[in-house]
């Protein structure tokens, strides 16, 4: 981190390489478009680089560049109201018109290349249970069972106090449990 | 003392026991609550899912772009990308 302090190309592109997988999974989860999450990776890491001068290293450093991940995840979201689309429609449609209008359609016709690769990794009943999460609720699990982050880290780079963490996790699991097991039945 | 049957594991004791992270006393609750037992195998089960959720990549080239547009400090302070 020093080295990349001090402006080192090498070191800037040793942290783009190892944090690249992890920053670009949170956000394509969020934003669940692989072409809009490249983008929006690629902006977290220009800000992370051209803004590591300001890092304060009494944090640790995977939870500042998840924090301007989640951050810019977020933007995106409120901009374009992605939240309110889900593989199952709008949760805030009326009618079943305007669900189905506001469905993403998984393997219909007329898919580009990118399309196929975006549902088949995004396609299963695990990710689509994710899918179905509110924004905040996605970011808490993904942080905290993909990443491993410590709850503390994950109220940090959430901005949210300890106790909504942990109140957000709880309701996300329960919600993950019930969508995987009415799929069951 | 042994935990008596009735003091159910709270939620944060459960994703403790589903990640193996449970002390061995609170543990022995589940011997005797099929309740907490349930709730914690459904739990592990979950938790063990989301483990396993692959990282993506995003497309070749991913680290070049980024640098593309990142100001490089030279040795004299100013900026190069």
């Amino acid at each position: 981190m020093a080295w990349a302090k001090d402006g080192h190309e090498a070191a800037f592109r040793e942290l783009v390489r190892r944090y690249e997988r992890p920053i670009f999974s949170l956000i394509y989860r969020m934003v669940r478009d692989r072409a809009l999450a490249e983008d929006l990776a690629q902006e977290t890491f220009v800000k992370v680089l051209n803004g590591i001068k300001t890092y304060r290293p009494e944090f640790k450093f995977s939870s500042w560049i998840f924090k301007i991940a989640n951050n810019v995840a977020i933007d995106q979201l409120r901009r374009r109201s992605l939240e309110t689309l889900s593989l199952d429609g709008s949760p805030h449609a009326t009618t079943a018109e305007e669900r189905a209008a506001t469905e993403l359609q998984l393997g219909s016709g007329g898919e580009t290349p990118l399309d196929e690769v975006q549902n088949r990794e995004l396609g299963t009943a695990i990710e689509r249970a994710i899918a179905r999460l509110r924004p905040s609720y996605r970011a808490c699990i993904m942080l905290r069972h993909v990443e491993g982050h410590s709850y503390e880290e994950i109220a940090q780079i959430l901005d949210l106090p300890l106790g909504t963490v942990k109140t957000y996790i709880h309701r996300a699991r329960n919600e993950l449990r019930e969508y995987l097991e009415d799929r069951r039945e | 003392m042994r935990p008596q049957p009735a003091q159910h594991l709270t939620s944060e004791e459960i994703e403790l026991w589903a990640q193996g992270l449970l002390g061995a006393a609170r543990a022995m609750h589940l011997a005797d609550c099929s309740l907490c037992l349930a709730e914690g195998e459904r739990e592990r089960k979950l938790v063990l899912t989301l483990a396993q959720l692959p990282r993506f990549a995003p497309a070749g080239g991913f680290t070049d772009r980024v640098m593309a547009r990142v100001r490089i400090p030279t040795p004299s302070g100013e900026f190069h990308s």
